[in-house]
């Protein structure tokens, strides 16, 4: 099988050179194909990163009663501390929200000015550790009696949700029709060599070559037309993820992205696997179909 | 070494090649299998390469039956035999040195025997002085020695040839058939399966002749057309 392979690895090294501007042509379409494919991925990465986060980040704010005691304060926080779903209850007290209105205002309104009684109630901050119980949580905090009322980011992270996992379906199914593309046009590319090289075959069927000698040379043309493209897209992408991330920064600084350093690798990987995948199975395809006509 | 028993082919389009054939070539045989265009010459000899199986009856090769055998075992049978054909089937833009290498090549002979048995090969049909030469510089009747190296250069016990001087005059028929009946002398069966007349009337070797798809006649020392 090996001298197989170094036949079919000098055949299809000539069969590529011979077919000049279509191998390049295959190249290039298989090249934008991936980029596409990794340019989809390196999104769908960073919006999953993004979606973690702020799912993490997702609180449930109850507001408290006016009049309530120390004791009673302690008693709400723990029963709350208590319900699944719950990481950890934080106690915000009225002149601590105060503070924080006045620093959200800034300079431009000094609220001692305006007000002579803080008007904020106690608060409990509640962060969750499922983002998807935020609605039962509430519920439940709610019907506290020592709660006033409540407010969570219900409505804004379902949607946010629905968002990714549509984004994530849609992007699956967009690079699994690029990769079906992709296929088709190896498949169409190694038919010319397959044709230009059909005595060759003809004859090798004849004299009885074993099966690797007829498919090596077109598996490893088509392996050869994906790898290249990989590198050529990888190329291209690698860098222009930097200069997006870095722009991107500079824009919304307080934007979670994907550091380079771990995408890259992974993502490299994965596009050369399918860049070589997708070229031999085009070209086994290709050779499969000409050989049962 | 050839054996066919009530071998029946028919075609998808109805047509039926062959009908109730059976034949039996022993080892070291010379066959001419003559008969009329669509007599079911052709037939017959890729019955016996796998190009093709039988509708019924059963097919031996060297006793062993190849009636059904798989696709993927096609291979080694060939490998087993060298096929000859009118159209020679060289390679272009190969030399007649790597003609006949390539089926040494492409059958996983180790690369340090390649050239010697090719060599041997060449010498054979005599066409050393033309190793070098491409298909196009070659004459039919060199293309087709080369054709015949190459069928040989893996030292078949069988060779089939199917209608090897369709393509040459005269003179160069003659030239390749006395060097197939040479091929024979030194052990190798050979059937040739011709329309050429003169040269099965003037070697007198076994004749079997078809008509029909059926085997009309079987005779030693036979002449192309029936005595009868």
């Amino acid at each position: 099988m090996a001298a197989a392979l170094g036949y079919g690895a000098a055949e299809a090294w000539a069969a590529f050179r011979r077919n000049g501007l279509m191998s390049v042509a295959a190249v290039l379409t298989i090249m934008v194909t991936l980029l596409l494919v990794g340019a989809a991925t390196a999104v769908a990465a960073n919006l999953r990163l993004m979606a973690r986060i702020l799912e993490g980040q997702v609180e449930v704010v109850a507001y408290l009663r006016d009049g309530l005691s120390p004791a009673q304060v302690e008693r709400a926080a723990a029963e709350v501390q208590s319900l699944p779903g719950v990481r950890s209850v934080a106690l915000v007290g009225r002149d601590e929200a105060l503070g924080r209105l006045q620093e959200a205002l800034g300079e431009r309104v000094s609220l001692r000015d305006v007000i002579q009684t803080n008007p904020l109630p106690d608060s409990l901050e509640i962060a969750l550790s499922t983002a998807g119980r935020a609605r039962e949580v509430a519920a439940a905090v709610a019907a506290m009696e020592a709660v006033e009322d409540v407010t969570s980011g219900g409505t804004l992270l379902d949607r946010l949700l629905a968002a990714t996992w549509l984004l994530r379906g849609g992007g699956a199914g967009a690079a699994a029709l690029l990769a079906g593309v992709a296929l088709i046009i190896i498949m169409n590319t190694i038919r010319l060599t397959i044709l230009a090289r059909r005595h060759e075959i003809e004859i090798m069927q004849l004299v009885g070559a074993g099966g690797w000698y007829l498919s090596a040379p077109f598996v490893i043309e088509g392996a050869l037309q994906g790898t290249l493209a990989t590198l050529l897209a990888a190329l291209l992408l690698f860098p222009g993820y930097l200069v997006v991330v870095d722009r991107v920064q500079g824009l919304l600084p307080f934007l979670p992205l994907m550091e380079a350093r771990i995408l890259l690798p992974a993502l490299g990987g994965a596009m050369a696997a399918a860049g070589v995948l997708v070229g031999m199975s085009g070209s086994s395809l290709a050779l499969r179909r000409f050989l049962h006509s | 070494m050839i054996r066919l028993q009530g071998v029946t082919k028919r075609h998808p389009n109805g047509l039926t090649a062959l009908a109730d054939v059976s034949l039996s070539i022993a080892e070291g045989e010379f066959v001419f299998l003559v008969g009329p265009t669509g007599a079911g010459k052709s037939t017959l000899l890729r019955l016996l390469y796998r190009a093709e199986i039988p509708t019924s009856g059963r097919v031996f090769l060297a006793r062993r039956e190849i009636t059904r055998l798989s696709a993927r075992a096609t291979p080694a049978l060939r490998r087993q035999l060298g096929v000859v054909f009118q159209d020679f089937k060289l390679l272009p833009r190969k030399t007649t040195f790597e003609n006949v290498a390539f089926a040494l090549q492409v059958t996983g002979t180790p690369p340090d025997e390649i050239r010697p048995r090719t060599r041997a090969a060449l010498e054979l049909v005599g066409l050393e002085s033309r190793a070098d030469a491409l298909p196009w510089q070659l004459s039919g009747g060199e293309q087709q020695r080369v054709s015949i190296a190459r069928a040989l250069v893996r030292r078949p016990p069988l060779l089939l040839a199917d209608e090897p001087t369709g393509n040459l005059d005269p003179r160069t028929s003659w030239e390749i058939i006395q060097l197939l009946s040479r091929i024979n002398l030194r052990g190798t069966t050979v059937l040739v399966a011709t329309h050429n007349k003169l040269i099965v009337d003037i070697l007198r070797k076994r004749v079997i002749e078809l008509a029909g798809g059926r085997v009309v006649r079987d005779e030693d020392y036979g002449l192309y057309a029936s005595q009868a």
